[in-house]
């Protein structure tokens, strides 16, 4: 078996070769950006007999995938997909994207009446998801870089709104969602029931099952680099974040969801569920470390991600100090930057907009830029956007730490006295008390809930109410339930006596 | 070719006598659906509804922002602007905060900003200030200042005369010149000091046993 492996591995790669054998050199030189269309301008006539925009040797690999696809040589597939993909991708793509979707599927003939009967790893399913919208992402920023940009390059962006068009990309995402009728399945499994039974023949086969469920995954990811928080959330309406699901198959994407989950909540103001869900995923990886190969593709993006959470993990818990897991606080520790830690603590807003800068996806916007107009750094605007409204919100909470210290001091003090403690006059301090009050509320999943919902509640340390000039401190000690306990020891010592009689 | 799925449910639901309701707004909003411009001349009825009807739909607003993102043309100072303004009478909720995730900065709308800022860190008194020198914002929504006076209260920001006002209109009891009794406070204080119960039958099934 190994050795007829071997052989398809060879045939595959040496058919690649072949193909770059015949590339011409205009191919290599890219722009010094990693993302930018295959410039077709620089097309020689002999290969005039293309697809617009895509290269013949693009065209022969694809066609030889489909026909692999189709004949169901997975096998071959694989190879072409795994060896081939990167390889073609280091040599001519890694300095421009692959060409869309859009115009690669006339080559494939897509559009079946009836579903394509093939199973597809559910690893190669969330790629092609996670290549689509990163392709988006990368040309969505292309477009606005300025720097190095040719003539013939802006003419030809000019004279191509449409490419890369976010409603298009939307539409691939919806199409899949609808034709896989994922959330009416992910209902029915909801509620104990069987799936299948809700869905219909294309439902049904995992191909566009799993498409279906990948794509509510890129949804969360697209509307979360839109800066739609509340849309990316809204999408998982029928997806159970905290419970083990059927679904939940492809590590990667497990990662990717709990990121943007964890994220979109804490751009939300929701604190404690981006405490939860970054805690879960974190856990998970690091239990999961060992299962996965080394050196893969894989283990490298799941890697990066790992250490953007912890930054994200550590500015939401020092925003809002709830109970976190044990383990997970220690493996922060380990993890997380101590010097960057304890800037943050000390609210310094640098050191907030650097852990943000490092953790943060990478925004985009939707729209095609007015070339005339467009400025040298109107790419990183929808970045500092964001970045603006999370800083403010920093800034908003600042004093929220000290004043929490010293409430936990006491449990009556007069309004002005703490405000002389803290050097600010009466009525800012007031302020300030019922400003910490309102950010300390927050929303919070609870069990039954789509993730979008929640109720507010406060779990962060300390509460207090305002008694005329005086502040009365609540804190939030759990007595420790001796009398269960005991129950059951009792219980316990009961059934042991009944046993030796 | 376009992008949006146009059946015979879409072209029907936009039929000029469709009824400015939450349910038929809802249809429109569903998978590619929502991105289809055609949808905001219902939307933008549907925004000046809520402010003239003292509702709220989170959801449909935000709608309308994504909108406007996705076409910068068809931006509409005025539906933002109510857009914002209810959102703000949604507080604790932090729906303002996700509207302005959704536009970019622009000096038309800093006025409603910085109310915004202002309530986000509770400076009532400056906020009263700033919203009397723009009538012309809280005339937008029907209710406003009752929404903010309610918020107010929900966090204990109000001065003496804003409280005896509500206190008198909800029938709250005046115990003495510092309190008023609204509910037990105590119960209310989050502590979560608790003491332990035992329950019966637990109980029971032990001392039977001695």
């Amino acid at each position: 078996m190994a050795g007829q492996e071997q052989g398809f591995y060879t045939a595959a790669e040496e058919f690649v070769g072949a193909q770059f054998d015949s590339l011409l050199p205009s191919y290599n030189t890219g722009s010094d950006y990693d993302g930018g269309i295959v410039d077709d301008y620089d097309e020689p006539p002999a290969t005039a007999n293309q697809t617009y925009g895509v290269p013949d040797f693009v065209r022969n690999y694809v066609r030889s995938l489909y026909r692999a696809f189709t004949e169901r040589r997975i096998d071959e597939m694989q190879m072409l997909c795994e060896a081939g993909f990167i390889k073609l991708t280091e040599r001519s793509f890694s300095k421009s994207p692959w060409p869309d979707a859009d115009r690669i599927a006339p080559i494939v003939n897509n559009g079946a009446k009836a579903p394509v009967r093939l199973e597809l790893p559910h690893q190669w399913l969330w790629n092609i998801i996670d290549e689509f919208i990163y392709q988006f992402q990368s040309f969505s920023h292309y477009r606005y870089k300025l720097k190095h940009k040719q003539e013939n390059e802006l003419a030809m962006l000019r004279d191509h709104p449409k490419v890369w068009n976010v409603h298009g990309v939307l539409n691939v995402l919806h199409s899949f969602v609808e034709k896989s009728q994922i959330n009416n399945q992910l209902n029915a499994y909801n509620n104990g029931d069987d799936p299948k039974t809700v869905a219909d023949e294309f439902g049904r086969c995992p191909l566009y099952k799993m498409l279906g469920y990948f794509s509510l995954i890129g949804l969360l990811r697209l509307h979360s680099l839109l800066g739609d928080y509340y849309q990316a959330i809204k999408v998982l309406e029928n997806v159970q974040l905290n419970k083990k699901s059927m679904y939940a198959v492809v590590p990667a994407c497990q990662v990717t969801t709990y990121y943007y989950v964890g994220f979109a909540y804490l751009m939300m103001r929701r604190y404690q569920d981006a405490i939860g869900s970054l805690s879960n995923i974190l856990l998970y990886i690091q239990r999961t470390k060992n299962m996965l190969q080394d050196k893969s593709y894989q283990f490298d993006q799941i890697a990066k991600k790992e250490l953007q959470m912890y930054a994200l993990l550590a500015m939401a818990w020092i925003m809002y100090p709830c109970r976190i897991d044990e383990s997970v606080l220690s493996l922060l520790g380990e993890k997380y930057d101590k010097e960057k830690f304890i800037k943050l603590q000390q609210g310094s807003l640098s050191q907030f907009e650097d852990s943000f800068a490092y953790a943060c996806p990478k925004f985009v916007s939707p729209v095609v830029p007015d070339y005339e107009t467009l400025s040298q750094s109107q790419h990183k605007a929808p970045y500092q956007f964001q970045l603006k409204n999370f800083v403010n919100e920093v800034k908003q909470q600042v004093a929220i730490p000290i004043i929490r210290s010293y409430l936990k001091l006491y449990t009556t003090m007069p309004v002005a006295k703490l405000a002389a403690f803290l050097d600010m006059d009466e009525d800012n301090f007031r302020a300030q008390l019922l400003s910490f009050k309102h950010k300390m509320n927050n929303l919070v999943w609870m069990k039954g809930q789509r993730a979008i919902d929640g109720e507010f509640q406060t779990s962060s340390g300390v509460s207090f109410y305002i008694d005329g000039d005086m502040i009365h401190i609540a804190d939030c000690k759990v007595v420790p339930r001796y009398s269960e306990f005991f129950l059951q020891q009792i219980r316990k010592y009961n059934e042991l006596v009944k046993g030796l009689s | 070719t376009s992008p949006f799925v146009h059946n015979s449910k879409t072209t029907a639901s936009l039929h000029p006598v469709m009824e400015v309701t939450k349910e038929n707004v809802h249809k429109l909003l569903v998978g590619i659906n929502r991105y289809n411009p055609e949808n905001l001349t219902i939307l933008h009825s549907y925004v000046e509804q809520q402010a003239n009807e003292r509702t709220y739909d989170v959801e449909a607003n935000l709608a309308v922002l994504k909108l406007y993102q996705f076409n910068p043309s068809l931006f509409q100072l005025n539906i933002v602007s109510i857009i914002l303004m209810k959102a703000l009478t949604n507080l604790p909720s932090n729906d303002f905060s996700l509207c302005r995730c959704l536009m970019e900065e622009d000096e038309q709308i800093s006025r409603i900003f910085y109310l915004g800022e202002l309530l986000e860190t509770c400076n009532f008194v400056t906020f009263w200030e700033e919203l009397a020198q723009n009538k012309d914002l809280s005339a937008k929504v029907n209710g406003f200042e009752e929404s903010i006076r309610d918020l107010a209260k929900l966090l204990g920001g109000l001065n003496e005369n804003e409280l005896t006002e509500i206190a008198n209109a909800k029938g709250w009891q005046r115990v003495d010149s510092n309190k008023i009794f609204l509910a037990n406070q105590e119960l209310n204080s989050n502590s979560k000091n608790m003491s332990f119960k035992f329950e019966i039958e637990n109980l029971a099934s032990i001392m039977g046993s001695g």
